[in-house]
């Protein structure tokens, strides 16, 4: 019984559940209203549109590119009947390189068709990103660096054209390694930059200056092409990692510039200036995809805080203040993917910068505040075991705590964004207050014009009063208005005739 | 600085306030400084061109953060150093026994790098003696032990600093051409896969 009432209440006729083609089987509305089967289907003809304009736009990339690349060094037959058989693996690559994202979506594809590896072009096909724009970008930044990287390639002549070459062949050869592991993806790129730092070398007869440059070049090109393959890839779990952090982080927003031993004051405009500077370099580090990029980021953001310090200190930061601060600074940003940016760097990064200059030394900063971030208990901020567990779950808060009365007032030294919500909280109660004399003003001239016009008619009804009208009875003679009257003859007396 | 190639990574270890910044501060600015000075934006990294013989070596000196509760992450910096400084204060025997804690974390885990030890302050000794807290020839006796060099210095007079980075840097120049080849920083041991040999066949 109560079954049929409910049936009732939710009123669907059995013909809106079915599949919206009419296949006879249930729809959903999660795929538009059709069934599985026929949602594929269409799905499938979109996506098949999809890809065939993104490989087309793939291909005519490729073939510009390659007429640049030969325009610039005359016609070199051999090189192009070299680099012509390549052509369709590599543009498989593309196609590869810019489906990320998708990783539920090739999962379930997987699950569908687990023959995929015998049809090795229908995969390719099948993995595609269903999100064009973004596709379309990341292939336009890629021809952008390759247009550049043949530019710069142009100035050395012979040996750019053999560095070019080899720099695509390896790419292509990435393309075939996607199921190796990041370890070992790592160790093929760290290889590749070797290796091509050795032959340049004999090149270069030990110009290192000049090696160097080229090889910025070429780890820009190579990494930017493998970025989307090679970034968190599945293989690992650093995207677990990083929701770890990101969780950690959000857990630990209670801990203050004291706690920390901050050598910053954010009081200072100047200071705070270089605190959200320091932020926003981090977070952008996010969106670099070339290691040395990100390296900028970190140490640009690094400069920062040595500002910030310095101008609090009023002297130069040492590593007892630096560290600290850039603790600070990355549970206050937060940053996207940190674990997964840090990985992608160590894996990556040309290791001569890595692992001695200034970069490689913000670096290993940052990598030593994440590990600090992930180990911090009470003992590392000073605090007692009770108190932290307190904070940590959320039944306290350190600011409030200290300084009940004042704390909007705290509130503004620790962040800035509150400072500004209390000052427009204050500018809004001034306007209230200012509204509300506007208000009364208003309704004091009300019953002022309301009383002048009492006092008005008072007046006038007492005048009235006071000289009453006295309206004359008039002779009511019918010509009395006559002007004329007096030369009227007068009135014919009655006569008597005595008879 | 940025574009300045490093050859040798260069770390300096001791506990907060022994002096490592001052250290550093006086060997690359030739000066000792006291209260608020601004001309240099940080000390935390340096780098420093040496000319040993015919040949220029450029030390990258890293300070680093001296704090306990640092410790657990110290690791993370001397990783791929070529040598270590491991400063501690000659009127604080405590900041001795820290020392003696790196030491023993830079025996297990970087056999490359070489180990210096360096008492700061040595201008307050000279002043008044009875300030000494940690015998010059117990860390001779412990110098000897690890295999590690042993200086005492002074950045407020500049007494033997220079002594001691020349040392490093002649000490890296000396042993950088024996190591070089396997010591670039990552493991190159696995390069037979040879996948960039084949390509360039066909």
């Amino acid at each position: 019984m109560s079954q049929r009432t409910e049936r009732r209440g939710i009123h669907v006729d059995q013909s809106e559940l079915l599949c919206k083609k009419g296949c006879g089987y249930y729809g959903n509305a999660a795929w538009q209203g059709l069934c599985s089967k026929c949602w594929r289907e269409e799905y499938q003809r979109a996506r098949q549109k999809q890809i065939q304009e993104d490989w087309a736009l793939a291909e005519k990339l490729q073939r510009e590119e390659e007429a640049a690349y030969a325009s610039s060094h005359g016609s070199h037959p051999q090189a192009q009947a070299h680099s012509q058989p390549s052509l369709a693996p590599f543009s498989k690559f593309e196609e590869k390189k810019t489906n990320e994202k998708t990783r539920k979506v090739t999962t379930v594809k997987k699950f569908f068709s687990p023959s995929s590896r015998t049809t090795p072009k229908k995969e390719t096909h099948e993995s595609k990103t269903p999100s064009p724009s973004i596709a379309r970008q990341s292939s336009i930044e890629t021809d952008r660096v390759s247009r550049e990287f043949v530019d710069f390639l142009k100035n050395l002549q012979k040996p750019g054209r053999e560095i070019h070459k080899q720099s695509r062949a390896f790419i292509e050869s990435m393309a075939n390694k996607k199921d190796l592991s990041a370890e070992e993806l790592s160790e093929c790129v760290q290889d590749f930059y070797q290796n091509m730092s050795d032959r340049l070398m004999t090149h270069f007869k030990g110009s290192s200056e000049r090696v160097e440059r080229v090889m910025d070049q070429v780890e820009k090109y190579i990494m930017t092409r493998l970025y989307k393959s090679v970034f968190c890839p599945e293989t690992t779990d650093d995207e677990k990692k990083d929701l770890a952090t990101q969780h950690r982080i959000r857990a630990l927003h209670w801990v203050t510039i004291q706690m920390l031993c901050v050598p910053v004051d954010e009081e200072i405009p100047e200071v705070s200036d270089s605190v959200v500077k320091a932020i926003t370099d981090i977070i952008e580090m996010d969106s670099k995809r070339v290691p040395r990029d990100k390296l900028a980021c970190i140490t640009s953001c690094s400069k920062h805080i040595f500002n910030a310090i310095k101008v609090t200190k009023n002297e130069p930061a040492s590593a007892d203040d630096f560290l600290p601060t850039l603790i600070y600074i990355v549970l206050k940003a937060n940053p996207p993917r940190l674990q997964s940016n840090i990985q992608y760097i160590t894996r990556f990064c040309n290791p001569s910068r890595l692992m001695t200059g200034e970069d490689g030394y913000y670096f290993t900063n940052l990598c030593c505040a994440v590990a600090f971030i992930e180990k911090l208990d009470a003992q590392s901020l000073n605090l007692s075991p009770e108190d932290f567990e307190r904070y940590m779950s959320g039944q306290a808060s350190p600011r409030r705590q200290d300084e009940p009365d004042s704390w909007p007032q705290t509130g503004s030294s620790v962040n800035p964004a509150l400072s500004q919500v209390y000052h427009n909280l204050d500018l809004l109660v001034g306007l209230n207050q200012r509204q509300e004399k506007v208000l009364e003003g208003a309704r004091s001239l009300q019953t002022e014009l309301t009383e002048w016009q009492e006092s008005v008619t008072r007046e006038v009804q007492e005048i009235l009063e006071r000289y009453p009208l006295d309206i004359r009875p008039h002779a009511s003679a019918i010509d009395s208005e006559n002007v004329e009257n007096d030369r009227l003859p007068p009135p014919l007396q009655p006569q008597v005739f005595a008879g | 600085m940025t574009a300045m190639k490093v050859d040798a990574k260069v770390v300096m270890l001791g506990k907060e306030s022994v002096g490592k910044t001052s250290l550093v501060e006086r060997y690359v600015h030739h000066r000792f400084l006291v209260g608020p000075y601004q001309n240099t934006i940080g000390a935390a990294f340096v780098a420093k061109s040496i000319t040993i013989g015919d040949k220029v070596v450029t030390l990258g000196i890293w300070d680093t953060a001296g704090s306990e509760r640092y410790e657990a992450m110290s690791r993370i910096y001397y990783r791929g150093a070529r040598a270590a400084i491991v400063c501690y204060d000659l009127t604080d025997s405590s900041s001795f026994q820290r020392a003696r804690f790196w030491v023993k974390e830079l025996q297990n885990c970087e056999e490359h790098c070489k180990i210096y030890l360096c008492g700061t302050k040595n201008d307050l000794i000279e002043e008044d003696r009875s300030l000494r807290q940690v015998d010059y020839h117990d860390v001779q006796d412990f110098a000897d032990e690890i295999g590690a060099q042993h200086f005492e210095t002074s950045s407020k007079t500049g007494n033997n600093v220079d002594g001691l980075f020349q040392k490093v840097a002649e000490d890296y120049s000396n042993s950088a051409f024996e190591l070089m080849p396997e010591e670039k920083g990552v493991d190159l041991g696995q390069k037979k896969d040879s996948y960039f040999y084949a390509c360039c066949h066909h």
